[in-house]
């Protein structure tokens, strides 16, 4: 499945519900029941480190995390968003089947993290998906925030790649993935806390590419200047390209742009394959 | 123009209480002991490296515009203005549309680093 993970949004929906949010408290609902159902032994969840455990010193561009045990929430976060320090298991095993087990896997030269420290991208999926934080958690960062940032193509192989190798586990284990980012959104720039969304030509398109399946479409509308005419923070709907590519590229049994003082905020799921 | 070393300064004002708590008091301070300290580095940075004359001015003035037409990070940026804000002196609203007005007639410019 893919979800925002807006922390305005978040914060928003800790007391009451505004009438704004109200799409997105349901959408959030069913989500969740959707996980409690499928009861998953693990969630490998795709998500974009901002600059919180991150900065550009050291930019990878895909990374795993691998502790048992994981920090989340920086104390900007809190300040910010009102964010409380959590902490998230993790399955240091399974990162390490991902990375490829004893060579790195070649095809996609994974970074890695022996103490990955989860930051809201990845934090707010959860605090709405599985509030108890029970569920063991593999990250998997993704550099949609720096550019360069890999290209949609490299998302798509990276959808690919990870469905593979959760497959090729060959064990019962049940494992959810989720991608965590944006449609057409904007941060920093001359069109951010419009109210509406700064490209809603874009989100419909975007929504229509899961709805109906349409990898390549999809691919070949989200270059990083395509990106950038979205909106200055839409990278992070390339993380939804490889929820698309994981599932096969299969149409997505939801799909919705849900309307928001803060845009669309995106919401996608799939039938277990 | 040293668009790396705005953003690490950005980055690093952001993630200390103290240093946006210092920055709000006196920005002048804050950024004569950065700059000392990013002049003689660690490694991997053996050279050191400092911020042009125009960057310094533009931070410790919070001039949004220029640093957005500088082509630093947008994310950090309002991620900075936010924390380095004073609500009694400026509400939410109207840094968001100062923020906004400021970066309108820059467009989109490149933030690579």
């Amino acid at each position: 499945m893919g979800v925002t993970h807006n922390p305005l949004m978040w914060a928003e929906l800790r007391n009451s519900v505004p009438d704004d949010l109200a799409g997105v408290a349901a959408n959030f609902g069913q989500f969740r029941s959707v996980v409690s159902d499928l009861a998953p032994d693990v969630i490998v969840l795709v998500a974009s480190d901002h600059f919180h455990m991150l900065m550009t010193a050291n930019m990878p561009a895909f990374m795993i995390g691998k502790a048992p045990m994981m920090r989340a929430a920086f104390p900007n976060e809190m300040r910010h968003f009102g964010l409380s320090p959590k902490q998230v298991i993790g399955d240091p095993a399974l990162a390490a089947h991902l990375l490829g087990g004893r060579d790195l896997a070649p095809d996609m030269d994974f970074a890695f993290s022996d103490e990955p420290w989860l930051d809201h991208s990845f934090l707010v999926p959860l605090l709405l998906l599985t509030p108890k934080l029970d569920v063991p958690v593999v990250p998997v960062f993704t550099n949609c925030n720096a550019p360069p940032i890999p290209t949609a193509a490299r998302f798509s192989e990276l959808g690919t790649y990870l469905a593979e190798a959760i497959r090729g586990l060959g064990s019962s284990r049940r494992v959810l993935a989720i991608g965590s980012g944006h449609l057409a959104h904007e941060l920093g720039g001359p069109r951010q806390f419009l109210g509406t969304s700064p490209d809603p030509d874009f989100d419909q398109k975007a929504v229509s590419w899961m709805a109906d399946g349409k990898l390549e479409e999809a691919m070949a509308a989200t270059s990083f200047d395509r990106l950038t005419e979205a909106g200055n923070e839409s990278y992070q709907f390339l993380n939804f390209i490889t929820c698309l590519a994981a599932a096969g590229g299969r149409a997505a049994n939801f799909a919705e742009g849900t309307p928001t003082r803060f845009g669309a905020l995106p919401f996608f799921s799939w039938d277990v394959p | 123009m040293s668009r790396y070393l705005v953003n690490k300064l950005m980055w690093e004002v952001d993630r200390s209480d103290e240093a946006v708590e210092g920055f709000k008091a006196d920005a002048g301070v804050v950024l004569d002991e950065w700059e000392a300290r990013t002049l003689h580095p660690m490694p991997p940075y053996p050279e050191g490296g400092t911020l042009t004359v125009d960057e310094r001015r533009a931070i410790e003035n919070r001039d949004y515009g220029s640093l957005y037409a500088m082509g630093v990070n947008p994310f950090l940026l309002w991620q900075f203005a936010r924390a380095i804000s004073v609500p009694e002196e400026t509400s939410i609203e109207e840094l968001v549309a100062s923020f906004r007005e400021a970066a309108e007639p820059h467009g989109y410019p490149d933030f690579f680093t």
